[in-house]
């Protein structure tokens, strides 16, 4: 193991690939990234892998219609030799109510403004793109044709292939223990397989975010919870879009492999790091799946799994520095959101790391939006 | 195939019991699974690979594989190995992954 490094980065999910791999594409040497356990072992690899721009903050919108264009063009820019398997059929939103409807007018606004192809669907329309939805439990609906969902496991594998060739040091099964702070400057991170002297530490460490932020000495205001996913048996295709809906609190994706991919949120779930599934979840689940989109509920569960949302007051990722300690980075509080917005949260970090002016305003995103003041802008649309 | 005789268990009595595969009439006994049945009735070819098209036959024997996964009545991916034949029943090879 190196004792030295220029950058190093905690965290193997989606977010530190890339930002290892955007640091070493802007000249970065010496950058190691750690890991705790293998690559895709936390949210990354646990997540049910959309990608919207239908956001209801402006900050969120940039971010993820940024990283969409990206995503159109991983495998060509990374040249990765796998499939990304990017299905970009959209994401079609349903709502309940006409407060909900009200809601989604507002959000296509923001979106449109913005240049996102988002509309307004009646829930006829919407049936006509999602044949098997059940327009009975349906109200309104929103549709951005851009939106999808792509393989974490083959996308995080992209970017630490790409990382590799420029030079970036992976270290896998190696757990930060301590971070070493002098005269408020990041000086050293100290694993179980040895410390490495750095001037910059990058905090992507997604669940435990927090957690690393201690070892700093930076309070960064994020909690985890669990969120629970289960899959079905493949089928031949019936479903192009992701289907979302914050009033059922579901998402369900129907992979290229053919095998649906769904979850929801869980308000009673503690605060904590625990990852269990629950038989109340697959009960709820069940219940509301067969509810919205009656067919797939003749489908077998194959399995269920549990991962972390990383929560920040606003659900809006932190993503920068702070003037308590130089040095030290983060980019956490994606608030489940983590994996469509890698490719922009690689980008901004390496511009602010390397000095260069950062592609969009950070206003929004920065840990000292929170600095004793009240919330006002707040993403709502969030399952 | 079918065994007739054996030291401790009887085989006698067994009423036939008439189903449809691909639409041709067959006829198996009563307390066959589907796949016993076809089995029996010489059908070894129960489904294919889903990429390259391969023959897939009795395989685990017990639900866990999807070797035997068919059309059954209309429904998709019936694990028959494991599911008790009826009258009359519909048992159809399954194309690809199977269709909701």
């Amino acid at each position: 193991m190196k004792n030295k490094a220029d950058v190093v980065i905690i965290g193997g999910g989606i977010s530190g690939v890339s930002i290892a791999y955007n640091l070493a594409k802007m000249g970065v040497k010496d950058i190691v990234l750690i890991e705790r356990d293998y690559l895709t072992s936390g949210a990354t690899g646990r997540c049910g892998a959309g990608v919207r721009q239908q956001w209801g903050t402006k900050a969120n919108c940039m971010l993820a219609k940024k990283s969409v264009e990206f995503f159109e063009n991983a495998q060509e820019i990374l040249e990765y030799d796998g499939d990304i398997e990017f299905k970009q059929e959209g994401y079609l939103i349903v709502g309940t109510t006409e407060e909900e409807a009200e809601q989604f007018r507002k959000n296509v606004a923001l979106q449109q403004s913005l240049d996102i192809p988002a509309r307004m669907l009646t829930k006829e329309e919407a049936k006509a793109i999602v044949p098997h939805l059940n327009t009975d439990v349906v109200h309104t609906a929103t549709y951005c044709p851009t939106d999808g969902h792509l393989n974490p496991f083959t996308m995080t594998d992209a970017y630490y292939k790409a990382a590799k060739r420029h030079g970036v040091e992976v270290y896998t099964y190696t757990e930060v223990q301590d971070i070493i702070v002098k005269n408020d400057t990041v000086e050293a991170v100290v694993t179980n397989k040895g410390t490495i002297e750095t001037p910059v530490v990058v905090n992507a460490a997604g669940g435990w975010a927090k957690e690393i932020g201690t070892m700093a000495g930076v309070d960064i205001p994020v909690f985890s919870r669990n969120h629970q996913i289960l899959v079905t048996e493949p089928i031949e295709k019936i479903q192009g879009p992701m289907v979302i809906s914050f009033s059922h609190n579901i998402y369900c994706q129907q992979t290229p492999h053919g095998a649906f991919i769904m979850g929801r949120g869980d308000k009673d779930a503690t605060i904590g790091h625990d990852t269990h599934s629950t038989w109340q979840f697959l009960d709820r689940m069940a219940k509301t799946v067969t509810t919205l989109l009656p067919p797939v509920g003749d489908l077998r569960v194959i399995r269920q799994w549990g991962g972390l949302y990383n929560m920040s007051p606003d659900s809006q990722p932190i993503i920068g520095g702070t003037d308590a300690v130089k040095g030290f980075y983060m980019a956490c509080g994606f608030s489940g959101h983590g994996f469509m917005l890698a490719p922009m949260t690689g980008l901004l970090l390496s511009e602010l790391i390397t000095g260069k002016t950062p592609s969009m305003p950070m206003d929004d995103l920065t840990l000292s939006r929170f600095d004793g003041k009240t919330i006002e802008t707040k993403e709502t649309s969030v399952v | 195939m079918r065994i007739t005789e054996h030291p401790i268990l009887s085989f006698k009595g067994k009423k036939p019991v008439v189903f449809f595969y691909n639409g041709q009439q067959l006829v198996g006994k009563e307390g066959d699974t589907i796949a016993s049945a076809l089995h029996a009735a010489g059908v070894k070819m129960l489904s294919e690979s889903i990429h390259l098209k391969r023959p897939r036959g009795f395989y685990c024997a017990i639900g866990n594989c999807a070797s035997c996964n068919m059309v059954v009545n209309g429904e998709p991916n019936v694990r028959t190995c494991i599911t008790p034949l009826e009258a009359n029943m519909d048992v159809r090879m399954q194309e690809g992954k199977g269709r909701v």
